[in-house]
């Protein structure tokens, strides 16, 4: 009884994996460009990652798993717009596309998921994300803007240099881990903000939320101008600084502090209505 | 009629006035009624705009980059049928009357974002203010509602995402207001409040991103 029974399960589970096969639908399209494209690709079911290519070429592999959906592409000049097309009766599981990209470093990229997750690393030309339950992930990105906005999708920042770089997500988590440019800006409700890093050198540093908690992990040799302000939550500082006597808001004990850490090169403006500021040392 | 066949004949209605089935179902519908006020305000705030503080050029033109790159708006195209939104109604069907919910929150926020003090700083703070004062009262109730109907009818397994992400957004503009009715001339809470409605315009964004499909 108990053998038969196993046998049925593997039998559904190898008809399972056949349909699968069966559906799922790879292909591959090759556009050639120059210098500084711009690659657009909109999914609304699927995950997108862009990684750099070789050369002039963008190489866009799009894994389809039925046939409720298409991709449709169209290059003009250097301009790359592909986009998940969904036909009648498609849901959110039959309309999923996979994206595998390579674009030349220099391109700027936009991507659009709801469901996500959406993912880039290794470029230096401008990337813009957008998606409402999806995660976004970009890492080892210079000299270019990161535009991030999610609803309650997660995001995580690694190694960005020199980046003008905002964040809007209403109720993701957001990590940023060495992180630093002319301008950071991260606007949530209610998700947390994490900051792992140095500030920088002349930057501006604004991290707004409504209930969520603000972190800041930075090291001793940080040179900062901060500011932090908790309007109906608590604020802890953990970091030696010089304390400032005029501050353009109301100074309360436990609820806001302001000073100065080393040379104050960059300026750091941390601000919640009832969530936590914790600004603590890098061990 | 039901409040799609209004909605999808909002448009009309707000230019012209619309026929008399429109208007009767106007008078027994809370819904529409609510939506039609809502619009109202919009027109009406958008003349307080102009009246009391005109932003510089440079607004204008961002607000049309950004609509255009939203595809709110296009080159004129001849058309038949005349209406205020045409590409609204073709897109978007009834859920069209979003767009200019979404356009208001884009514009306030563009509003509050590339006005800076100067010699009208008095005049500025006060329009701010003002202008703030008001945004709540678009009919932030209705227009979210039926902005959680539209996401329940495309996606249902979106409208408790975006329900509680609406309401989490509400509340942060209730706080933020709160701070710039105690302090009108602080610079941060104005921020503070400029962000809130950024971030309840990003979700409407969103939701008409999900419309489109």
């Amino acid at each position: 009884m108990e053998r038969s029974y196993q046998i049925t399960i593997t039998v559904a589970v190898l008809f399972a994996l056949t349909a699968l096969a069966v559906a799922q639908n790879k292909k591959e399209y090759r556009f050639n460009v120059g210098a500084k494209a711009t690659i657009s690709i909109i999914n609304q079911y699927g995950a997108v990652t862009v990684r750099p290519s070789t050369g002039n070429y963008v190489l866009v592999n799009a894994t389809t798993y039925s046939d409720k959906v298409e991709v449709d592409q169209t290059q003009s000049g250097n301009r790359i717009d592909v986009q998940s097309h969904l036909f009648d009766g498609a849901t959110p599981e039959n309309s999923r596309v996979d994206y595998e990209v390579q674009v030349p470093a220099d391109a700027s990229v936009t991507l659009r998921s709801t469901t996500g997750p959406l993912r880039a690393e290794k470029l230096h030309g401008d990337v813009e994300m957008e998606g409402s339950t999806a995660t976004v992930e970009v890492r080892d990105i210079s000299d270019s803007h990161v535009h991030v906005k999610t609803m309650n999708g997660p995001v995580t920042l690694n190694n960005i240099r020199d980046g003008h770089v905002e964040i809007d997500s209403v109720s993701g988590d957001v990590s940023l881990i060495s992180v630093s440019g002319p301008l950071v800006r991260v606007s949530s409700t209610s998700g947390t903000i994490r900051y792992d890093g140095d500030f920088g050198y002349a930057g501006e540093y604004r991290f707004n939320s409504h209930s969520g908690d603000i972190d800041a992990t930075i090291p001793a040799d940080a040179s900062v101008d901060v500011k932090a302000q908790s309007v109906k939550g608590k604020v802890q500082d953990d970091v030696p600084m010089q304390p400032k006597t005029h501050t353009s808001f109301l100074a309360r004990e436990g609820s806001s502090f302001a000073g100065t850490i080393n040379k104050a090169a960059s300026s750091v403006w941390l601000r919640t209505f009832s969530g936590k500021i914790h600004l603590k040392k890098r061990q | 009629m039901t409040c799609a066949e209004f909605q999808r004949e909002l448009p009309d209605f707000l230019e012209e006035g619309g026929a008399s089935e429109l208007r009767a179902h106007l008078k027994v519908c809370p819904i529409c009624s609510g939506l039609v006020a809502s619009l109202q305000s919009i027109v009406n705030e958008a003349r307080f705009l102009q009246d009391s503080a005109e932003p510089s050029p440079r607004v204008w033109n961002s607000i049309e980059i950004a609509l255009r790159r939203e595809g709110l708006i296009r080159q004129p195209q001849p058309q038949v049928h005349r209406s205020l939104f045409p590409f609204l109604t073709r897109r978007w069907g009834y859920a069209a009357w979003l767009a200019p919910v979404a356009a208001l929150l884009l514009v306030g926020s563009a509003f509050f974002l590339y006005q800076r003090p100067g010699k009208n700083h008095k005049i500025a703070d006060n329009s701010r203010v003002q202008m703030m004062s008001a945004m709540p009262s678009l009919g932030a109730s209705d227009s979210d509602e039926q902005l959680l109907q539209e996401v329940s009818a495309r996606a249902p397994m979106m409208r408790t995402a975006y329900e509680n992400n609406l309401r989490d957004v509400n509340a942060y503009i209730r706080d933020a207001q709160d701070s710039v009715n105690a302090n009108p001339n602080d610079e941060e809470a104005q921020q503070a409040l400029m962000d809130a409605y950024g971030q309840k315009s990003m979700i409407y964004e969103m939701a008409l991103d999900r419309s489109l499909q």
